[in-house]
């Protein structure tokens, strides 16, 4: 429909996609364990306890659920490293027989006799805590009353996950690829439902309806199909004075033909996350003006594409992006140009985010680093454009994750 | 159906419960407290915001200042914040650390704050914390929370009905698509449907169709539970013929009759039928809470008036499950005209 930028940009990402490793999940989790043990002999960690979902998925294979944060943090399963030793401990209910772990029932740390039991796994597996260094990511208030960690060096555990898993192996490449594959197979084949007079949440029921069919990977994010207004004006106030979004949540608008509609949603493959953006146009073609969002959002994805290599940092994806759009910088301020995905939807490498340009410049391409590029035109009046592509650096180039999803009603 | 519009019950219950968190601060002598999770940030300030699934890292989601009564959010826009929380009082989503501690050092209060609870504690947040307040005692304030949430409010006990009606539709869909030769996927797509129908397309534990037994015929089990306006609605049952299963009926009904105030996990254990190959009690309110009551759990859990709870239990492979209100005169469950189990109870 397009022509121009946009099919540069598709034909570009379609050069550098390529058919996904098979998934080795044995493989996987002794990769990401002996990543982990490495960070903490280096970051002399004797212990490592964790609490927080992704980081709990990462150290044991532990599934991801997609379940509210009341659940998943009441009835939660906790992984303890320990230094030296050769696989996890996972304490949780349920544990697939499949898994590499040291099993344990599940602990309960937000309840006081849970905390109590937890001191008690961690104590008959790694001794005694006091004096030695501890990493933990959070703790319960059941076990601050407890007590679990009294007299440990208390360190920050989400150093040592996000250390280890900054660069990805090929099987998390595989499951990021697949993750998003299916994630945009979904998105297809319900876009037409996107039409005048529907709610937003018909068209996310028909999402999920959808991904249901489709069977494997929890939804992680309640599918965003955010009506946006043509100014910064028409919208919600906001800190940055700049366009609100992903706002969610507040309501449920109907939509009507040349609503701009920006979509964005996640779920997840063996723990791993996708990332789904696009731009949508209800019930009619897009203008010239809008069309010209579109082609700029291309511009911007090919000048930072024809970057990004292992050697460049994220201030020179940064730059490429800036002079691509005339100087001016094509992402929404309280977010970034691209972020890292991997267990979590958004993880290091950040580029572009309010850590400031000597953060950016700092941060290294580097081989197995994930980046989902989610420039975002905005042209006051005439709205805005906004999509994502996973890519992921590999020893020379890049390669494109996606599966090749195009750019209705754009291109 | 478009999500309705705050309505003046809604600042009620905001207030309600504000003034509840507010009031407990004063009481247990907190200045500050943080909170981080989305649950307890609705609770203490009625935000909406984007849900998301499993746990955050925890951070200064939400911070209250007993002195001033004020409420402090980190959100960069002001959709979904509710009125009574000005927007001067919002701080933005940030990467850096110090921009964030920038913004909590601008609360007044804090840095004066002698005691801070907080929900959960990391190691980065309790670095930040104990630099923007120094003399500052950091107070473990998720059982204030849990305390104060679990007794509900009547119009709390009124939205968890509205959500179990739509559990309840869901359910209905399920019932009918198994009816019609469908198998575990088109039950579930079906309550889904059923649920996005009324608005609704976020979950708490979500919807799960498990297949029974094959001894047990074509049955599967399936629970819902679904996040509407903030609040869970939860239903399980054993499909089809759900209403059939009178010994699962009568044992989840004297569980529930159990379930009175004083009642400890002793007492409802003692309730349990013979032969129950599962059951579980559990708060439920917005979203999943404790008290939480099993074979394994439950050491000093007391049942309490005005408690919402999730009441669990499956016999002869038939499960149930169900949200019931201690009253003051019986536990009764919330919703469902389907239940049956008051009139099939013996």
């Amino acid at each position: 429909m397009n022509g121009g930028v946009g099919e540069d940009l598709a034909r570009i990402l379609a050069e550098r996609r390529t058919d996904m490793a098979t998934i080795d999940v044995g493989r996987m989790g002794r990769e990401r364990h002996a990543r982990l043990q490495a960070e903490m002999a280096r970051q002399g960690v004797e212990v490592a306890l964790l609490l927080h979902g992704p980081n709990v998925t990462y150290a044991s294979g532990q599934a991801v659920r997609g379940v509210d944060v009341s659940q998943a943090v009441l009835d939660r399963p906790v992984a303890v490293l320990v230094a030296g030793e050769d696989r996890p401990h996972l304490l949780a209910g349920d544990i697939d027989p499949a898994l590499d772990v040291e099993r344990h029932p599940a602990a309960w740390p937000e309840l006081d006799e849970g905390a109590a039991e937890l001191a008690r796994v961690v104590g008959a597996v790694a001794g005694p805590l006091a004096g030695r260094r501890v990493a933990v990511d959070e703790q319960s208030g059941a076990m601050l009353r407890t007590g679990v960690l009294g007299g440990a060096d208390i360190a920050d555990a989400s150093h040592v996950v996000g250390a280890a898993k900054l660069s990805k192996t090929d099987d998390e490449l595989a499951c990021i690829a697949a993750a998003q594959r299916r994630n945009e197979e979904a998105m297809a084949a319900i876009q037409d439902t996107a039409r005048s007079g529907a709610t937003r949440s018909q068209v996310a029921g028909a999402f999920l309806a959808r991904l249901a069919e489709l069977g494997g990977g929890a939804n992680l994010i309640d599918p965003i199909f955010q009506r946006m207004p043509r100014t910064v004006a028409d919208g919600p106030r906001t800190t940055t004075k700049t366009v609100a979004f992903p706002t969610g949540g507040a309501d449920d608008p109907t939509f009507g033909e040349g609503d701009i509609v920006w979509v964005d949603s996640g779920i997840d493959h063996l723990g791993y996350a996708s990332d789904f953006g696009r731009t949508w146009v209800i019930g009619r073609d897009p203008n010239q003006a809008e069309r010209r969002l579109f082609e700029r959002w291309s511009e911007v994805m090919v000048a930072v594409l024809e970057v990004l290599k292992p050697g460049v940092t994220g201030g020179d994806l940064c730059r490429a992006a800036e002079a691509a759009n005339g100087g001016d910088r094509p992402w929404l301020p309280h977010f970034y140009l691209a972020h890292g995905v991997g267990v979590e939807s958004a993880e290091m490498p950040l580029v572009g985010t309010d850590l400031g340009p000597g953060f950016d410049d700092r941060l290294v391409m580097a081989p197995g680093m994930v980046l989902v590029l989610e420039p975002v035109i905005w042209d006051d009046g005439v709205g805005g454009y906004r999509a994502e592509e996973i890519v992921a650096v590999t020893g020379d180039d890049w390669c494109h994750l996606g599966g090749g999803h195009p750019y209705p009603p754009f291109a | 159906m478009t999500a309705p519009p705050a309505t003046t019950e809604d600042a009620e219950l905001r207030a309600d419960r504000r003034d509840r968190v507010f009031d407990a601060m004063a009481t247990v002598g907190l200045d500050v407290l943080v909170l981080g999770r989305r649950d307890s940030v609705a609770y203490a300030s009625g935000a909406r915001s984007l849900w998301t699934a499993g746990t955050r890292p925890f951070g200064p989601a939400c911070v209250l200042v007993e002195a001033t009564r004020s409420t402090h959010l980190l959100s960069t826009w002001d959709e979904g914040v509710p009125p009574e929380v000005p927007f001067e009082h919002l701080y933005g989503v940030t990467w850096n650390g110090a921009i964030l501690a920038g913004a909590l050092a601008s609360i007044p209060g804090l840095a004066t704050a002698t005691r801070i609870g907080v929900e959960a504690l990391s190691p980065g947040f309790e670095h930040m914390a104990r630099r923007l307040a120094a003399d500052a005692e950091l107070v473990p304030a998720d059982d204030l929370m849990r305390a104060l949430r679990a007794l509900k409010l009547p119009a709390e006990i009124a939205s968890i009905r509205a959500a179990v009606a739509v559990a309840e539709a869901g359910m209905e869909g399920a019932d009918a698509a198994l009816t019609d030769g469908g198998g575990p996927t088109a039950a579930r797509v079906a309550a889904l449907e059923e649920a996005a129908r009324r608005g609704v397309t976020v979950p708490t534990s979500g919807v799960a169709v498990s297949p029974v037994d094959p001894s047990a015929g074509n049955h599967v089990h399936v629970d819902i539970g679904w996040l509407v306006d903030g609040y869970e609605g939860g239903l399980g049952r054993t499909l089809p013929g759900a209403d059939d299963g009178a010994p699962a009926v009568a044992a989840q009904r004297r569980l529930i009759d159990a379930c009175r105030p004083g009642a400890t996990a002793t007492d409802l254990r003692g309730a349990v039928a013979a032969g129950a190959t599962r059951w579980a009690v559990r708060g439920s309110g917005m979203g999943f809470e404790p008290p939480v009551v099993s074979d394994a759990l439950g050491r000093g859990a007391v049942i309490e008036g005005a408690m919402v709870l999730s009441v669990e239990i499956e016999l002869d492979g038939m499960r149930r499950r169900d949200l019931a209100v201690v009253g003051p005169d019986a536990t009764e469950v919330i919703g469902p005209a389907r239940d049956g189990s008051r009139s099939q109870a013996p």
